[in-house]
């Protein structure tokens, strides 16, 4: 008699548990502490490889298009596509100790000024610690996180919010200085690697939207930048 | 491969209903076995790859003749058991698929992924609707319908550069070429509903060699691999050469093994001893190089030096493709006339050969109009002659393999003649690609580019750099067109020294 009057309260009493374990397992930490975490677990790495993807520029010039690479910042290694009428051009970089290296069309390696690497993409700018995309982490306003999403096989929480354009604008010169912009970050659950960030808005033109994606790996990888023999 | 059988359930349907239908997809996916070589650079920006990448353009290419080749040897059986109209319809399905991947494709991989289930749907289209036709027509009345088949085929492959230059062009941009195909074969599909849905064209399994078929596409797919020059900077083959190459000798050693053992073999590699057999089938991959050549590299030639549009591209192309129909006409007549194979084959390939060496002099100059004050320029007329050697050819060398193998094998044989092309337009173009590449990193390797910023002469030494860098550009193919030149004189004598003579008419 015992046993079988108990047996309803056990299952509810388990069902009851289980919906409050799930209910707190679906509950995603606090966004702003998850930026900051993670902004400083990759201000911290020893290196990681990116891509970035622009999409959505209608403006003129030569503007990247895209950039892939290795990097432990201010040191970076990247192939990076420009775009020029509407044909795009692949060129390799290198930052390594405040120097800058460029590999062209053709030929090889030749060691640019600064006002020389202004015109092609300054690409320390994007991971810088003052002004990169990890120092823009921090400043991400009203950040709020979603439930568990899978990025490259990794599960992450996404945290959005807006930043401002002027913080962004320090991040990528050809993104225009006006307004505020929205940025969604996925942050791996535990150790808080960033997997992938995305920039959205009128980036570039005030009646086109654009975006800017993200995509890290190789997180702590260590990257070391060597210079390139010249000529 | 091709294993015509009587039907006469078929042959009560309304034939020419069934054959235009089926020959509309055959001629659908004709049309995009060289449709993006006037499309290449949009489509290469479209996937984000730089125009000075162009070898991450060479799987675009070779993985359309890939598929094509890999199902070719198994197509004909296949529609021998499941019906030709069904298989019909299978593999008219996966090139609209394949079409779909390649419109929508985001990245490379996909975009290859496309390229290559067209080409698997497209290259079983050849044998299953060339068996229809037999099944369709008796043993007297076939040939004309089989030429046909054929030549809507030929007539296809020649006008899709045509075809996806005035698309890539136009407003709609280059992946209308494919969106196009679905609805197409999509009607296709439901105009031979009826048929689809009856089994009763499908017959007693015939035998197939999935062993000779599964050797023969790792070996052509491993010898792609390894000729692939990823980074033709370093080397003007693949990374993995060493290993992948002997391991494609490997697999087709392993298929001559199994092909003289088996009981119903791909290819009757027996034949192979006969020296007008081997000699034809060298002399046609040969020649299929050669065309491979002209068919990508004067478009990008076109794009590259002489600032042209796609359409413009495809223009230029055209001379050249109006040649080779003509050529066939001519060779094919030629041949009977002087009933001499050998003499008829080697002279289309020394006019191809000497189309070529005339297209290596070209410079900046030569598309201008200057021939008698006509809108005519000579270059027209060397691509003309290129497109008439290639097609004079074909006639003579299809005829004297088919000649070789006899009536008993001849369905076989006139599959071969069409993989053997299909091999030396894959191989050759992954070698030339390769080699190409890697001669203009070589010639370009110490030539710096000017850099902006404060240099008050940039604006003339971009100019000079451009100059050089053209010229490299047209170096390189100098280079290409005087290896084809050569490959084609080789082509020549291959076909002067084994080809038989024409067999005395029966009734003589």
């Amino acid at each position: 008699m015992h046993a079988g009057a108990s047996l309803p309260r056990i299952v509810a009493a388990g069902l009851a548990v289980m919906i409050g374990v799930t209910a707190c397992g679906t509950s995603p930490p606090d966004g702003a502490s998850l930026l900051k975490q993670s902004s400083q677990r990759m201000l911290q790495l020893k290196g990681f490889h990116f891509q970035m993807q622009i999409s959505g520029f209608t403006g003129s010039g030569e503007p990247v298009q895209s950039a892939q690479g290795d990097a432990h910042p201010p040191e970076l290694h990247a192939k990076v596509n420009l775009k020029e009428g509407g044909i795009l051009l692949e060129v390799e970089v290198i930052f390594q100790a405040g120097n800058v290296y460029l590999k062209s069309f053709t030929g090889g390696w030749q060691q640019l000024t600064a006002d020389q690497i202004a015109q092609v993409f300054d690409a320390r700018t994007l991971f810088d610690p003052q002004t990169g995309l990890f120092a823009v982490m921090r400043d991400t306003a009203s950040p709020t996180s979603a439930g568990i999403e899978k990025v490259n096989g990794h599960d992450t929480y996404p945290v959005g919010g807006m930043v401002q354009a002027s913080r962004v604008h320090q991040l990528l010169t050809l993104i225009r200085d006006q307004g505020s912009y929205r940025a969604t970050y996925w942050i791996e659950s535990t150790g808080g690697n960033l997997w992938r960030a995305r920039l959205s808005g009128n980036l570039f033109d005030a009646s086109q939207v654009a975006t800017i994606i993200f995509d890290f790996s190789n997180h702590d990888h260590a990257v070391s930048v060597s210079p390139p023999p010249l000529g | 491969m091709i294993t015509p059988f009587r039907s006469a359930r078929l042959r009560s349907v309304n034939r020419p209903a069934l054959l235009a239908l089926t020959g509309a997809g055959l001629f659908l996916a004709s049309l995009d076995a060289y449709v993006v070589v006037t499309a290449l650079l949009p489509m290469l920006t479209s996937v984000h790859i730089a125009v000075n990448r162009p070898e991450q353009a060479t799987p675009i290419i070779t993985g359309f003749l890939l598929g094509y080749l890999a199902v070719m040897p198994i197509a004909g059986g296949l529609s021998d058991r499941f019906g030709r109209i069904r298989v019909f319809a299978a593999c008219l399905a996966l090139f609209a698929f394949g079409s779909f991947l390649t419109a929508t494709a985001p990245s490379l991989s996909q975009l290859v992924t496309g390229r290559l289930l067209q080409g698997a749907g497209g290259g079983a289209l050849v044998p299953a609707v060339l068996a229809l036709a037999a099944d369709l027509y008796p043993a007297g009345d076939r040939s004309p319908v089989l030429g046909a088949v054929s030549a809507l085929q030929e007539i296809g492959s020649v006008l899709g550069p045509l075809w996806g230059g005035l698309i890539t062009a136009s407003s709609f941009g280059w992946t209308w070429i494919f969106w196009l195909n679905i609805p197409v074969a999509a009607l296709l599909v439901w105009a031979l509903w009826p048929e689809i849905r009856s089994r009763a064209d499908a017959h007693q399994p015939a035998k197939l060699d999935w062993l000779g078929a599964l050797l023969a596409t790792a070996g052509l797919a491993l010898l792609t691999l390894a000729l692939y020059a990823a980074n033709p900077e370093q080397s003007p083959v693949g990374e993995s050469f060493f290993w992948q190459a002997p391991l494609a000798v490997v697999c087709f050693a392993l298929f001559v093994w199994h092909e003289r053992r088996t009981s119903h073999p791909l290819i009757n590699v027996r034949r192979f001893r006969d020296s007008s057999f081997s000699g034809s089938a060298l002399t046609n991959a040969i020649a299929g190089a050669g065309l491979m050549v002209a068919l990508v590299y004067i478009p990008v030639l076109a794009n590259a030096v002489f600032s042209m549009n796609a359409s413009g591209a495809a223009l230029l192309l055209f001379r050249l493709m109006l040649g080779i129909p003509i050529g066939a006409l001519l060779g094919g007549w030629l041949a009977q006339r002087l009933r001499s194979y050998r003499l008829v084959a080697a002279l289309g390939l020394v006019l191809a050969a000497i189309g070529f060496v005339m297209l290596s002099g070209w410079n900046e100059g030569s598309l201008k109009p200057h021939l008698l004050g006509l809108p005519l320029t000579v270059a027209d007329g060397e691509l003309f002659l290129t497109g008439l050697g290639l097609g004079i050819e074909i006639a003579p060398v299809s005829a004297a393999l088919l000649d070789a193998v006899g009536e008993a094998e001849r369905g076989a044989g006139a599959s071969f003649l069409i993989i053997m092309r299909l091999v030396g337009m894959l191989v050759g173009f992954s070698l030339v690609a390769g080699f190409g590449l890697w001669e203009f990193h070589r010639a370009t390797a110490h030539l710096l580019p000017p850099l902006p910023g404060l240099n008050p002469n940039f604006a003339t030494q971009f100019a000079i750099y451009s100059l050089k860098v053209r010229q490299a550009i047209f170096d390189e193919y100098h280079l290409i067109f005087r290896a084809t030149a050569v490959a084609l004189l080789v082509g020549a004598l291959t076909a002067a020294a084994t080809l038989r003579p024409l067999p005395r008419p029966r009734w003589q």
